[in-house]
Formats: C-alpha cells, sequence, structure tokens
C-alpha cells in the first residue's frame, strides 16, 4: 500500500464530492425535512381539538345527560392540566327518535353528508348489554377522539351498572383510577426513567444508518462504474495499485458520509433543537436524552457497515459498464440492509433473545441490529466484541474478494459477464507476479 | 545495447484463452519502438504486464534493469487505448491529481502542468471542467497527463486513434522530441503506416506470438531482395503464371512481384524479356504491411484481418 497515492486518491474522492452543490442540498435539506416532518406529527397529535357536531341517539334514555356531563368534565380537567393531548370540544345534542330507528338513522346519515353534524351515536340497551355502541361519522381514524368518547361512554356505563347493583357511587370513582406503568431502564450505571424519547432517538439514528449505507454504497458503485464508462480507469491504474484504488475510493466517501454527519449534528445541535426540544417537553415523551455512549456505538457500527457495504458494492459493481447492468447484483446489498431493518421490531422486544443475538452476529445485519441492541439494553461486552471481531473480519474478507474482482473487473468492457465469469475472475493471478527464478541461458 | 524494457519468454492466459505467447522482446534505450499487429493480436495485454496492471503467469519483466516496482512505476508515461478523464473535474484539479499519483510535487507539478498548458495553448481553459473541452482539447490533457511526471519511457497505445490530422501532426513532434532527449518510446498500434513514418525499432505480433523483430532498416532491407516493380505489357493473369514468381499484384498501372525464394533475378528478367515488352522496372522497397503479411505467412500463422 502507498498511502501517498492511495491519499491522492482519498482527497479527490473527498473534495469532488464535498464541492457539490448537490451535497450541500442534501447534507442541509434531509435534517430540515426530517424536523419538519417530526414538528408536523407532533403539533397534529396535540391539535385534534376543534368542535364536534354529535347527535346522541340514547334508547335508553338515561346516558345522554351523564354522557355531556363526563366529556365536558374530561374537557375541563384537560384544560386545567394543560395536557397536550387535548381531544376535540364536544357538541352534543340529543335527538328523540319517532318511528322507526332505521329511518332516524338515514335522516342523521343525511345530515352528516350535508355537513351539518360531524357524526352520530346510537345508544341501544341491546347492544349495550353486548358492550357496543355505534358511532357513525365522514371520519372514524382519529383516535384520540375517539379513545375518550369510548372511556367516557364505559365510565358512564359502569357507574350505571354499579348504581344498579347498589354499589356506593364513590366504588366507582375509586375503581375508575388508571394505574400509570413507568418504565425505568436498568443498566449497569443505575436507573433511569426512560420516557420513550431515548427509544424514538435510537430509531431515528437506526434508520439514518439504514439509509446512509444505501446512499453512500451507491455512491461507491457508482463512483467505480463511471471511472470504467469514463475510460480513465486504466490510466490511473498505471499510476496506482488498483487496491488502493478501491481503498482511496471506500475511504473517500467514508469521510464524506462523517462530514455530511458531523454537519448534520452541528445543525442539530445548534438550530434545531431548541425547536425540536420545545415540541417534545410539551408532549408527554419527555426530552430526548441522547447518551454520548449511543453515538460512540452509532458511529463505531456506522463505520463498520460502512465498509462492509462499500466492499460488497464494489465487488459488484466493477465488472460493469452501466448503472443498469449493476441493477440486478444492486438487489443483494439492499436485500441484506433492509433485512437488518425487517427484523428490528422484533429485536426491540426482547434485545436479548436468541433472535436479537444471531442477528447482531449476522455480519450483513450486525451493524444496524448490534446497534440497536445497545441503545435499548446492556448487551455483554464479549458480544459486541465478537460482532465487531465478525464484522471485521467478513470485511478484510469481502475486500480481499473485491479486490481480486475489482482489478479485473475494471479492466474488462464489452460485453457484459456472467456472474460464473466473474467469480472465475477472482482466480486470475494477482498483480504480484509470480516470477519464476528461471535463469537459463538466454 | 542498453534496454529499456526487456521481457524474457512471458505469458499471459485468461482462462484457456493465450493472449501473449511467450513472448521475449527488448526495446533498446532511447528508441522509438514499434509493437504492431492487428487487433487482438496481444499487444494490449503485453503493455498491460509491462506496466504492471495485469500479472505475467510466467516469464519474466524488466523494466531498466530492474523488475517493475513503484519507483519505476513511477519513471513510465502511459497512455492506454482506452482512455478518458473524470467529466466533472476542473482541468487544473484533474492535472494536479494525476501527478499527484505519480508522486509529483505540488510546487513541481505547477511548473510543469503551466509549461504544458502554454505550449498547448490551453490556459484559458485551466478552471473549465473538462466536460466543457472540446475532444482535441481532452486528448492534449491526456496526453499532459502522460507526460507530466517527466518519464524515462513514454508507452502509448493507439495514441493517434480519434485524432485530427493537426494534432496527429503536433502529437508526432511531440514524440520526436521526446526521442531527441534520449527517452524511449514505445508506439503500439494497428495502423502499420503510422509506424512506418516513426519507428526505428518494431517488434510484429499476431495471434498472441512475435512474429518478427528488428530494426525497420535491416527488416527493408532484408525484405527488399525479393520485390520488383515492373512496368510491363501483360496481364496480371500472365504475370502470375511467370515462372519465378511467388507472388503478384497490381499497383498504380504497374506490377509488384515477389519472387520465389533462390530465383535470379536477372534471369528472370531476360526470360520475361523473350515473351513481354517491359517498359521499366526498379527494386521495390517493402511496405511494413507486405512485411508483415509475409512474416505472418512463413510463420505459418495465418491471419485473418489486416486493417
Amino acid at each position: 500500500m502507498n498511502w501517498k497515492k492511495t491519499f491522492a486518491v482519498v482527497r479527490r474522492e473527498y473534495v469532488e464530492r464535498v464541492r457539490t452543490k448537490a451535497f450541500w442540498i442534501a447534507t442541509l435539506l434531509i435534517p430540515i425535512l426530517f424536523l419538519a416532518y417530526i414538528g408536523i406529527q407532533i403539533s397534529i397529535s396535540k391539535k385534534t381539538g376543534g368542535e364536534r357536531q354529535l347527535v346522541v341517539v340514547d334508547l335508553t334514555g338515561k346516558l345522554y345527560q351523564p354522557l355531556a356531563k363526563e366529556l365536558a368534565d374530561t374537557e375541563a380537567k384537560q384544560r386545567k392540566e394543560g395536557s397536550s393531548s387535548k381531544g376535540p370540544h364536544w357538541s352534543l345534542t340529543e335527538r328523540p327518535v319517532n318511528g322507526s330507528l332505521d329511518a332516524a338513522k338515514e335522516d342523521l346519515r343525511k345530515e352528516v353528508l350535508a355537513k351539518k353534524i360531524n357524526g352520530y351515536l346510537i345508544l341501544e340497551p341491546a347492544k349495550l348489554e353486548k358492550e357496543e355502541v355505534e358511532y357513525y361519522s365522514t371520519t372514524v381514524s382519529d383516535f384520540i377522539a375517539l379513545s375518550q368518547l369510548q372511556s367516557a361512554i364505559g365510565r358512564i356505563w359502569m357507574r350505571q351498572k354499579m348504581a344498579a347493583h347498589g354499589l356506593p357511587a364513590d366504588l366507582a370513582k375509586e375503581l375508575e383510577t388508571r394505574i400509570d406503568l413507568k418504565p425505568f431502564k436498568v443498566t449497569e450505571k443505575g436507573t433511569a426513567e426512560e420516557k420513550g424519547a431515548g427509544i424514538i432517538a435510537a430509531l431515528i439514528l437506526l434508520i439514518l444508518m439504514y439509509s446512509t449505507f444505501f446512499m453512500y454504497g451507491y455512491q461507491v458503485m457508482r463512483g467505480t462504474i463511471e471511472e470504467k464508462s469514463n475510460r480513465i480507469v486504466e490510466i490511473i491504474v498505471a499510476s496506482v495499485r488498483p487496491t488502493e484504488l478501491m481503498a482511496g475510493k471506500i475511504l473517500g466517501i467514508g469521510l464524506v458520509g462523517l462530514t455530511q454527519y458531523f454537519v448534520w449534528s452541528v445543525v442539530a445541535m445548534n438550530l434545531s433543537l431548541p425547536v425540536f426540544a420545545g415540541l417534545l417537553t410539551s408532549s408527554d415523551m419527555g426530552m430526548p436524552r441522547i447518551p454520548v455512549s449511543l453515538l460512540g456505538y452509532f458511529m463505531l457500527f456506522f463505520l463498520l457497515g460502512y465498509f462492509l457495504y462499500a466492499s460488497v458494492y464494489t465487488m459488484i459493481s466493477a465488472p460493469f459498464n452501466t448503472d443498469q447492468e449493476a441493477q440486478q447484483l444492486a438487489m443483494i446489498p439492499m436485500t441484506l440492509i433492509l433485512g437488518g431493518l425487517a427484523v428490528y421490531p422484533g429485536v426491540m422486544n426482547n434485545p436479548s433473545g436468541g433472535m436479537a443475538l444471531f442477528f447482531s452476529l449476522f455480519p450483513f445485519t450486525a451493524s444496524l441490529i448490534m446497534f440497536l441492541r445497545t441503545a435499548v439494553s446492556e448487551p455483554p461486552a464479549w458480544q459486541i466484541l465478537l460482532s465487531v471481531a465478525i464484522m471485521i473480519s467478513t470485511t478484510a474478507g469481502l475486500a480481499w474478494l473485491a479486490g481480486r474482482i475489482y482489478r479485473v473487473g475494471i479492466l474488462m468492457y464489452g460485453k457484459k459477464p456472467t456472474i460464473p465469469e466473474i467469480l472465475r475472475w477472482a482466480r486470475y493471478s494477482p498483480g504480484k507476479a509470480p516470477q519464476p527464478a528461471v535463469k537459463q541461458a538466454s | 545495447m542498453d534496454t529499456a524494457i526487456g521481457l524474457t519468454s512471458v505469458s499471459k492466459s485468461f482462462g484457456k484463452f493465450r493472449a501473449v505467447d511467450a513472448l521475449s522482446l527488448a526495446v533498446p534505450r532511447g528508441a522509438m519502438f514499434g509493437l504492431l499487429g492487428p487487433n487482438g493480436a496481444g499487444k494490449t495485454t503485453t503493455i498491460r504486464m509491462i506496466m504492471n496492471i495485469t500479472a505475467p503467469d510466467s516469464g519474466e519483466i524488466r523494466i531498466l534493469g530492474n523488475p517493475m516496482d513503484r519507483e519505476t512505476q513511477n519513471r513510465i508515461g502511459y497512455l492506454p487505448e482506452e482512455r478518458g478523464l473524470y467529466r466533472k473535474m476542473k482541468v487544473i484539479d484533474h492535472l494536479y491529481f494525476l501527478a499527484a499519483i505519480k508522486e509529483v510535487g505540488r510546487e513541481e507539478a505547477r511548473r510543469r502542468i503551466a509549461d504544458w498548458l502554454d505550449k498547448m495553448e490551453l490556459r484559458p481553459w485551466l478552471n473549465k471542467k473538462v466536460d466543457e473541452l472540446s475532444k482535441g482539447m481532452q486528448q492534449k490533457i491526456q496526453f499532459i497527463a502522460t507526460i507530466v511526471h517527466d518519464p524515462d519511457i513514454l508507452i502509448l497505445d493507439e495514441p493517434f486513434s480519434g485524432l485530427d490530422p493537426i494534432n496527429v501532426a503536433l502529437m508526432r513532434d511531440y514524440f520526436l522530441e521526446f526521442r531527441a532527449r534520449g527517452k524511449t518510446i514505445v508506439f503500439c498500434t494497428h495502423v502499420l503506416e503510422q509506424a512506418e513514418k516513426l519507428c526505428d525499432e518494431i517488434c510484429l505480433m499476431a495471434r498472441s506470438k512475435k512474429v518478427l523483430e528488428g530494426s525497420m532498416k535491416e527488416l527493408k532491407r532484408r525484405y527488399s531482395q525479393d520485390l520488383l516493380r515492373v512496368a510491363m505489357d501483360a496481364s496480371l493473369e500472365e504475370v502470375r503464371t511467370l515462372p519465378g514468381v511467388a507472388s503478384a499484384k497490381a499497383v498504380d498501372g504497374t506490377f509488384v512481384l515477389g519472387l520465389a525464394p533462390g530465383t535470379d533475378r536477372r534471369e528472370f528478367l531476360k526470360r520475361t524479356l523473350e515473351r513481354f515488352r517491359i517498359d521499366a522496372f526498379s527494386q521495390k522497397e517493402p511496405e511494413l504491411e507486405e512485411i508483415y503479411i509475409d512474416a505472418v505467412r512463413s510463420a505459418g500463422i495465418e491471419d485473418r484481418t489486416i486493417e
């Protein structure tokens, strides 16, 4: 390895990429879009407010009044506490049924469609016995409002049943108390209350890691193919060994990735965090506390995963002359990366289980899954070290194979090679010529 | 004789295909050496092995007396047949990069690049992207990249392909200037007329093998003895059937005759004069192409194409 030459390649890859407008647009736009998305999500969840015109058809004849009172009480209570997840303001009207229920329903349906009311509720004794209440509206997906309505009906229904059994009304109040399950994460350093923000931060980082594997893996692929289709590669390998060119390219693009992360974290620290934190603290989740160790693991597993996948991308791009030709094989790393993402819910549920252990040791999913495990639990040190060791040795093996395919592939033009052909290339004699010590009379 | 590049029985196969078969050559220092042959003869593979881009399966390659190493590689300038540039890079950055991978210091590179850009009148294009340059300009940039480290040996694979006549002439002048400074040039082409004008030493390859090697003058002398150019009153058919004629073809109203080995030229003329009127005759200096065809035939390698 000639580091002077390798460095020249690293420098070119880095400078030429960081200099482009596209790099800066992507670097600045992604966090903005990301934060805007989260901001919109949070503010939407906070503002399900507004007024709902609801018609109640109370066939029991005794639920309407308590329900109206219950909903008004809940709203007053929420306003007092300043809770973030406010429900809507319910404006209830009772509608007596003159004639058949079906006719009444049909009238109400028309009123909903004419947007005179938002919806209607049918309280039927027979259905209530089966623990059912019918709610009709054009939108039945606003979960906060619906759950509010559901629990209000549930509560008054329980109270009435208790009254019917002759139990004291105070007992009902006491029975209604909800138990809050407060999760605390137990770690070596003690226990800390986990309000969900830490897990969300870990998931955001996980998605970031996964998408950057794609982004930079793709750049390695494009760069390799570009050198071939530009016909510059032979000029370069006349000065630089193919392994040096490959290493320089992977290192250079990796540095671009680190630069992007650096810019992102600076942006996150200075500009958007106050906004973001403001949104989060007013919600129930609490401030995201991203421990330094998490960021350390993130960097470690990002780099390990990047080098692994960059080797794979080099291997699959070197034999081809166009993106289209390489596309077919590009499915391989894509599937492997997606595989890591697909198993994460299972790992979240049981971060110390057998599945979690397997996928955090399997080299192609290890970076994503081991990172996730360090974020949501404390895997034993030997598992982390084993995972890192497996990834490093797999990467070394892949880089070696990629290098052999690369040195032949980059000089192959013309017809698209088949996979058996590509594998045969790996067996060709390497750059260091086997110089036989034949010193015969010449 | 001082040897710049020496190959001893070098072979290279790709799978079952033998690209270069037991090739030995010696490129004298300071020569303009032509490595010639049709497409697919193994020239590019030979050059790639000299450049240590691909490794030979067997045999030995010595450059300036040493096996190829990093030091030596930096003393060679190589212009491959498949050549291009990074299209999005600025001309100046591109040249710096290509100098850097030859381990030319920044200061040194700056000076040499400036010199060459002036010489080729490319200075106004310094900060333009390669994309914005014409094809001819890009080829000049490639040439500067080949020589920016002031190499002792230049290896040029089809250097004139795609060049317009003005640039061909320009390049040829630079090559001659290089040779005048005592540098060795290996010139690799399938266009024999170009080689004929430039080279003083050649090696002809066909079907992965060397068929002929030597100095151009000597080869021409060796092959001219059996060639005659005759203007005579006869049909090509009649000429072809004359005793002693091995080959005949009509060129510009005359016939170029190859005599069968051992045919006495005076005897042949005397006999011919008895039957036909001969207006003029001269000894024909063979063209490289004729030497080539003859060599390929006598080596027993029937060749498919000569362009």
